[in-house]
């Protein structure tokens, strides 16, 4: 028996073996984390199953309740659709928040001021202008780092604050509702509004979420482009050596996360404020984060996260009014569940 | 809005004396990184470890009424989440920046949790401030007395810490086998430095230092806690490291860079009446980010990244690196 016969008969068992350890690593990890999330609840002086039941019913009980989920699932799935990819190419883009409010300003700006009479056409542009200005703010830290190698996780990070205070200086300033308040930004025209789901309340941008994972699962497993993605991530030195242009493909990442992060803010400002209003992201743009490595930045794997986290948000409301249990915990959870994954995965990989 | 409010003489003295004064956190934290970093592994938990020390100092501070037991519980904080550091980037060798990323939403989770927990719904809790020092005979020497000496003890301690761990990088065996596993950890080892205890070390000495500028942030300055009251200082931090080109004494310089825009910045905010002037606070407010961002984009792109540890980010493993 020749040796790579040998390894093809060895090879299947191994790798199912492997599989199962993984599979086994992610399950101790989801395990770990509803305990450590339980024994928050029982720190906050609540009852731990009442609180998971509170949780379900809030996120899950009513059709509004599902909808209110979908809603919050919306920017999460298609934001850490395009951190999954860049983070692949290990392009760690932790801007997306920055890059949202920079997509809302200016699909708001469209939305309002455009004078089209027709809507499609308005919604279709303004939704364009949010993922080119996302784009354009996520490409300035991947040409830094492409041209200079300036590290894109502290750009693209202190970026977020310089976009937030310019969105908001314009909402208080030159974009400030006519007689409004303190921070109510301009409403966008009625046309530009997203149409909604009857019963749900869901804005229709849900199927772009739902179309975007599919395409974005092609794009990394089945393209050339998505091909050089998985090379620079494995091996940045023998994919440069193999042809792959680091720089472009640098570039290439931050322009695509930030665009769909642009998207997500546009989404967020046509479908769900209707008008410019800082509200329009709960930190959306981190707990992508979040998302995109609970989906093991694997696109169906982000679409699982992006509805799990909404389910535990949009719970957790209720959670906190029932029970009298902090909301954030529901924000602990996620983040104690990577701590634990980063965990479980090395071990079942083994040393 | 009448300029001489911030920059007039005796308005300047105030505005640089809250400038090395604000700088302080930051500083701090930046001089750990720079420790950590030379020994070879990026920290991105920093904000993470600014944070949780910030809380658990006031809430010692708050509840025991010891601002000295707020600020070793601060720094105590900082140093299990700098274990945590250590244990997932030296010890399982997972990938450092997912690391950083997970120990700071896990501080930001975990604080809020806990902050929401005790004062939800309740008025913002504060605690006393500390009173000033004056520092006999250093405090009349004109123009930098009135700056330097005359802070709260607090300011001294992280001002000759942030000195001293500097000397400990530079001037110290210590400082030598960090430098050597940043730079060649294969030469270290074969040396009998052993990486692995280095880099933890190093790691703890950076989440002590950024717990303490933590501790010093709300202990020291603010007196209040709330959401996010770090906002953004670890990042800031990081970026000084790579701005002072990975040495400890300009990276200390580019903190009190980072103190002085956000002096002013806030003196401007206070001076121009807030929302309903004419001045543009927010893009005042953008102030500190954008100088930082561009001095460290304008540091890296002249002076190149020849300085950066050659090992930065890349595990070690026993008899596998070259």
């Amino acid at each position: 028996m020749s040796v790579s016969q040998a390894a093809a008969r060895l090879a299947p068992p191994l790798r199912l073996d492997r599989r199962a350890r993984a599979l086994l690593a992610s399950a101790g990890a989801v395990l770990l984390s509803l305990v450590v999330g339980g024994l928050l609840v029982v720190i906050a002086g609540g009852d731990p199953v009442a609180a998971y039941r509170a949780l379900l019913d809030g996120a899950l009980g009513t059709p509004y309740g599902i909808g209110q989920m979908l809603v919050l699932a919306i920017p999460l799935v298609i934001i850490g659709l395009g951190l999954a990819l860049a983070f692949r190419g290990r392009v760690y883009n932790i801007g997306a928040e920055g890059q949202l409010f920079m997509g809302a300003l200016a699909a708001g700006v469209v939305a309002i001021f455009l004078p089209v009479g027709f809507d499609p056409l308005l919604i279709g542009a303004a939704t364009v202008a949010g993922v080119l200005a996302g784009a354009a703010w996520g490409g300035i830290v991947g040409v830094l780092r492409a041209r200079w190698g300036v590290n894109e996780v502290i750009t693209s990070l202190l970026l977020n604050f310089v976009a937030i205070l310019i969105f908001t200086y314009c909402v208080r300033r030159p974009l400030r509702a006519p007689g409004s308040p303190d921070l109510q930004g301009r409403s966008i025209q009625p046309d530009a509004a997203l149409p909604a789901l009857p019963d749900l309340a869901v804005h229709i941008g849900v199927f772009l979420a739902l179309l975007l994972v599919p395409l974005a699962a092609y794009v990394i497993s089945r393209t050339p482009f998505g091909f050089r993605v998985r090379m620079l991530g494995f091996n940045a030195e023998a994919a440069r050596t193999a042809g792959v242009r680091s720089g472009r493909m640098v570039v290439g990442l931050m322009v695509i996360s930030g665009g769909l992060a642009g998207l997500a803010g546009g989404l967020q400002v046509l479908g769900v404020a209707e008008r410019l209003d800082p509200g329009i992201s709960q930190g959306y743009g981190f707990t992508a984060i979040v998302v995109a490595l609970l989906g093991r930045l694997n696109a169906l794997g982000v679409l699982l996260a992006g509805l799990f986290i909404a389910l535990l948000q949009s719970g957790g409301q209720a959670m906190s009014v029932i029970e009298g249990v902090p909301y954030a915990i529901v924000l602990a959870i996620p983040a104690v569940f990577v701590v634990f994954l980063l965990i479980a995965d090395r071990f079942a990989r083994g040393s | 809005m009448d300029w001489s409010e911030i920059f007039g003489p005796d308005a300047l003295v105030v505005l640089l004396s809250t400038s090395v004064a604000f700088a302080m956190p930051t500083a701090l934290a930046a001089v750990g990184e720079t420790v950590a970093e030379r020994a070879g592994v990026l920290n991105l938990g920093l904000e993470g470890m600014l944070l949780a020390g910030a809380l658990v100092s006031f809430l010692v501070a708050y509840y025991v009424g010891s601002v000295a037991l707020g600020t070793v519980a601060g720094v105590a904080i900082g140093v299990v989440l700098g274990a945590l550091m250590a244990f997932l980037s030296v010890s399982l060798r997972t990938e450092q920046i997912i690391n950083g990323i997970a120990i700071v939403l896990v501080a930001q989770g975990i604080t809020l949790f806990v902050f929401e927990k005790l004062f939800g719904g309740e008025e913002q809790p504060t605690i006393a401030g500390i009173s000033d020092v004056e520092v006999p005979l250093l405090h009349d020497i004109p123009g930098v007395g009135p700056v330097v000496f005359e802070q709260n003890v607090l300011f001294y301690l992280s001002l000759a810490l942030a000195l001293g761990v500097s000397l400990l990088l530079t001037r110290t065996r210590f400082g030598l086998s960090v430098r050597a596993v940043g730079e060649s950890p294969a030469a270290a080892e074969a040396t009998a430095v052993s990486v692995a205890r280095t880099r933890w070390l190093a790691l703890l000495v950076c989440g002590g230092m950024a717990g303490l500028g933590g501790a010093v942030l709300v202990l020291g300055q603010l007196n209040v806690f709330e959401e996010d009251v770090s906002g953004g200082r670890g990042w800031v931090a990081i970026a000084l490291v790579i701005f002072g080109r990975w040495n400890p004494l300009l990276v200390l310089g580019g903190a009190f860079l980072f103190g002085f825009t956000d002096a002013l910045q806030i003196r401007v905010q206070a001076v121009s009446g807030g929302i309903a002037s004419s001045v543009p606070t927010e893009i005042f407010g953008a102030l500190p980010y954008v100088v930082t961002l561009a001095v460290m984009v304008a540091a890296t792109v002249l002076a190149g990244r020849d300085a950066q540890p050659a090992a930065l980010g890349v595990p070690f493993r026993k008899g596998v690196n070259a």
